[in-house]
């Protein structure tokens, strides 16, 4: 099992060695692709400081508080992109016939699929994050302890099994339709909603984005167990819902794959 | 003219043609809208005021963002920069019909598919908001539509000059994000730019981007006194012509 997994990973470094070198291959463009994400991250900043000059409570939540929820969905997005953008193009792979060379490799497709394009866009992208959300964190009133911050990390954890499952059910759609990208960019605009507790939306989206597809679980819960308050479902349940649906997406691409024609011409 | 009233059929059916992915992409629409509507009401459950907008204003913000975002912004134009690199437009370029006038039919197909769209969603979002929409007198409401049909032609031409990069680069898609992520806070899509402090406003207005959608909704809020519609139709006459005469 040990061997199996270092051999996994370093085939994972050798995806992310090609795709550095891909990516200043293309330096002008994705220069462009940095400046777009880091304007899109100052103006959600932008708003959110606003936000907390202007409003103190949000749903019940203060100002500093709605801070750090924007950033735990900040973390997960960037780290799920970093490590899953090769879903994006999974489509085209089942479209020109591809995935049908990749069956035939002795490494498992699924890997191959999920992990063989990591963004090294975001990959650079996640080390400003981590600083601004450190010096952010640090200067927002918060009653954070150590027991707190361990059930955090151990829940953003659970919560990249959760993404890990849902990416897993995108390519589940790429295999039986190719529609993979207005459903990943579905999937996309639901976690976006988690830039806010996700118990301030109305039902039923409450009860779809908690256990259908679970961005609160993903980003709502970690951030309440953080900041001390109530949990708006249980711990014991983010992590059921973390591994039941990851089990779940894993038995629905096994079927998937029972049901794939390949392209047949 | 006949040809072009047969090209627009032609592009209403393109853009149907691949139905699942345009639902989902209207559904996309909906839900931004649904979550911005959602923020705004629950930051206006606690505070009667906020960033001198009522309620109400805020709402009526939301719904016109909405509007404004799928007939101004919304651009068939998007994938231009790569026919242009990859030579599909050499297709257009040699058939007997005005290239502009083939872009500008395309656009006005896409804008009547989304037209369709956005009325059930809008309904849909009344329904379970049950807004109070603060509307204009007749007067502003008729600068608004001229304004928002020059807010359009203005998208066209900016999306015809982005278009143009696919001459000399094959990396198109960075300059598109890059022009998404400008046009989405520039244009006031993620939130009222009146909200931001005076010198990034003052900024803003040197470009021609509030002119997307921004200043058509400060003018349907009732936000602007004559002197000031005067002076924002000479600017955006004044973006028109200039960059009119770049794209041509």
């Amino acid at each position: 099992m040990i061997n199996r997994i270092k051999t996994y990973f370093k085939i994972w470094q050798h995806f992310g060695k090609n795709e550095w070198q891909v990516t200043f291959v293309n330096r002008a463009s994705n220069l462009l692709f940095m400046i777009g994400k880091i304007i899109r991250l100052s103006m959600s900043l932008l708003f959110l400081m606003l936000i907390r000059e202007n409003v103190e409570v949000f749903a019940g939540y203060t100002s500093d508080e709605m801070v750090v929820f924007f950033l735990t969905y900040q973390i997960i997005d960037i780290l799920s992109q970093t490590l899953y953008r090769g879903v994006y193009i999974f489509s085209n792979l089942v479209r020109s016939g591809e995935f049908d060379f990749l069956l035939t490799k002795p490494i498992n497709p699924l890997f191959r699929a999920l992990t063989g394009k990591p963004d090294i866009n975001d990959f650079l992208f996640l080390f400003p994050n981590i600083l601004i959300s450190f010096y952010l964190l640090s200067s927002l009133e918060l009653n954070i302890t150590l027991i707190s911050s361990l059930w955090y990390f151990a829940l953003v954890l659970n919560a990249l099994l959760i993404a890990t499952a849902l990416h897993i059910f995108v390519l589940v759609v790429g295999v039986l339709s190719t529609e993979v990208d207005g459903v990943i960019w579905i999937y996309r605009d639901l976690n976006y909603m988690g830039r806010f507790p996700v118990s301030i939306y109305m039902e039923p989206l409450r009860f779809a984005l908690f256990f259908l597809v679970p961005i609160g679980m993903m980003t709502t819960i970690p951030t309440e167990v953080l900041l001390g308050i109530a949990p708006t479902y249980s711990i014991s349940i983010a992590f059921l819902v973390g591994i039941g649906s990851l089990i779940l997406s894993l038995k629905t691409w096994n079927w998937a794959l029972k049901k794939y024609s390949s392209t047949g011409s | 003219m006949s040809k072009y009233i047969t090209l627009l059929k032609l592009s209403w059916q393109n853009g149907l043609v691949y139905r699942t992915s345009v639902i989902m992409w209207r559904f996309r629409q909906f839900l931004k809208t649904l979550m911005s509507l959602t923020v705004w009401t629950v930051i206006f459950a606690s505070n009667a005021n906020a960033f001198n907008y009522t309620q109400d204003s805020m709402i009526t913000y939301i719904f016109l963002v909405s509007f404004l975002q799928s007939m101004i912004i919304a651009s068939a134009l998007n994938g231009l920069a790569h026919r242009v690199y990859s030579g599909e437009i050499s297709n257009h370029l040699i058939k007997p019909i005005n290239i502009y006038a083939y872009f500008a039919v395309e656009e006005i197909a896409d804008k009547a598919k989304n037209v369709g769209f956005l009325l059930v969603e809008v309904l849909i979002l009344f329904l379970i908001f049950k807004p109070t929409i603060i509307l204009p007198s007749m007067f502003i409401f008729l600068v608004f539509l001229i304004w928002s049909l020059l807010g359009m032609i203005l998208n066209f031409i900016i999306s015809l000059l982005f278009g143009s990069f696919g001459f000399w680069s094959p990396d198109t898609w960075g300059p598109r994000f890059l022009f998404f992520m400008i046009i989405n806070f520039t244009a006031g899509s993620l939130f009222p730019l009146d909200i931001l402090p005076s010198v990034i406003q003052k900024v803003l207005y040197l470009t021609p981007f509030p002119y997307l959608s921004f200043v058509q909704i400060q003018l349907f809020l009732g936000k602007f006194n004559n002197q000031e519609v005067f002076t924002h139709s000479i600017v955006l006459l004044f973006w028109l012509g200039l960059l009119g005469s770049f794209a041509s």
